[in-house]
């Protein structure tokens, strides 16, 4: 077999892993435009659905809860977003208080009645949610 | 006529070996070897090709040194022939080549498409950078919420500035309270978490789970208050820490009803002792 020829079969072969790597390349370009408008779930809405259950059932430790986490993230809450972090601020304050009356530190007991204070009048809508929360921590345990 | 050195016989000259024993004659051999060269050489300055010569066809001799017309004419044709026959011997090689270059490209290309479309943002990297960038300016912003006693407000904080995990070095004489400030805001997190729980029978009651992890946070708490508190180097530090402890233990108090003897035996207690204890009060059993 002279050069040529087997110049011609390697390159015979190339193609043939080529052609099923481009073909491959194919699939996978496809599923990546796919992927790119893949329906994502809007965070607003999720979010304060989720909200909207746990407040449903006074679950007011899963709102803390999920306030503690997304604080990692963003210390300001997401746009849309605000009532969840208000509620779960207010309810954090309102445990915070008996904490501060119990060793006694007198500023940060009224500092923190100030912040209660405030946002109980920002919740809006959610002002009941103030008045459960009052209720779970002074009935506690 | 010459004498044989081999076998003494008598011989023409012509001959390149004796007719007799077959020794070679070395003079007579170097000639025929020089006259076949010489033939080869002949050969090849007659070897020629055959042109179309003012209508009739000729074998005209390649020169290497073309001087006429008709010797250039001859050189050409010799040279195209000589091409057009290397290239037919190599026919498709380069389309061949050509094919599997458009294959590797179009695979490239899409290789890169596909990348992009998969391609995630990555903020962290961005709030990483930013903290790099404001190292010192957010280190004051965290002593701020150290003074006021936010310890809660100042892990968050650290968190969503990425400083928890890769904090500058303007944050090194933080480390010891940012360590007890950690096991600190779990406490207090799942505290709340078990104080604010759902009194729904229909809600998923993830108390125990939440138990769990509570005790196992506060020994956490206190281990590292320990390791810290003894180091000198975080002096500046120690009423903030003692201030994180002041206060868990004032809402163990608190929220687990329990008198300053019931929560040093708390505190002593195994983890197991810890839950059961727990789930007593919370229980109400």
């Amino acid at each position: 077999m002279n050069k040529a020829k087997i110049a011609k079969v390697i390159l015979n072969i190339l193609i043939v892993i080529a052609s099923l790597a481009c073909l491959a390349m194919l699939f996978e370009m496809l599923g990546s435009f796919k992927y790119a408008n893949r329906e994502v779930e809007d965070p607003v809405e999720t979010g304060m659905g989720v909200f909207e259950y746990d407040l449903k059932h006074r679950a007011y430790g899963e709102i803390v809860g999920s306030w503690y986490v997304d604080r990692m993230s963003s210390m300001e809450a997401p746009a849309g977003l605000e009532p969840t972090y208000r509620v779960a601020e207010y309810a954090h304050t309102a445990f915070m208080s008996r904490v501060y009356e119990e060793t006694g530190d007198e500023s940060a007991a009224a500092s923190c009645a100030e912040r209660r204070e405030n946002l109980r009048n920002s919740l809006g809508d959610y002002g009941y949610a103030a008045d459960e929360v009052d209720e779970m921590i002074l009935n506690s345990p | 006529m010459i004498t044989c050195r081999s076998c003494g016989a008598q011989f023409d000259p012509a001959l390149v070996r004796c007719p007799y024993c077959g020794t070679a004659y070395a003079p007579a051999e170097q000639g025929e070897y020089m006259g076949q060269l010489e033939d080869i050489r002949v050969d090849l300055e007659n070897y020629g090709m055959e042109v179309d010569i003012g209508g009739r066809r000729e074998q005209v001799p390649v020169n290497p040194n073309p001087q006429t017309m008709e010797q250039f004419d001859a050189a050409y044709t010799d040279t195209k022939r000589r091409v057009i026959g290397s290239a037919l011997k190599t026919g498709g090689l380069a389309k061949r080549a050509a094919i599997l270059m458009v294959l590797i490209i179009a695979s490239v290309i899409m290789s890169v498409i596909s990348s992009a479309n998969y391609a995630d943002p990555d903020p962290e990297a961005d709030i990483r950078r930013d903290a790099a960038l404001h190292a010192a300016e957010y280190a004051a912003e965290a002593e701020g919420y150290l003074e006021r006693g936010e310890y809660t407000e100042y892990v968050s904080f650290l968190y969503a500035h990425e400083l928890m995990n890769f904090p500058p070095s303007n944050f090194d004489h933080l480390k010891g309270v940012t360590y007890v400030a950690s096991e600190y805001y779990e406490c207090i997190r799942y505290m709340e978490e078990i104080v604010l729980r759902s009194d729904d029978p229909d809600y998923f009651d993830g108390l125990d789970t939440d138990i769990g992890i509570f005790v196992r946070a506060v020994d956490g708490f206190y281990e590292v208050y320990e390791v810290w508190r003894e180091s000198e180097k975080y002096a500046d530090y120690f009423a903030c820490m003692d201030e994180m402890k002041a206060e868990l233990e004032a809402a163990m108090r608190v929220y687990f009803a329990m008198d300053e003897d019931e929560l040093q035996a708390f505190l002593a207690a195994s983890e197991a002792q810890k839950a059961v204890r727990l789930e007593e009060v919370l229980r109400h059993e």
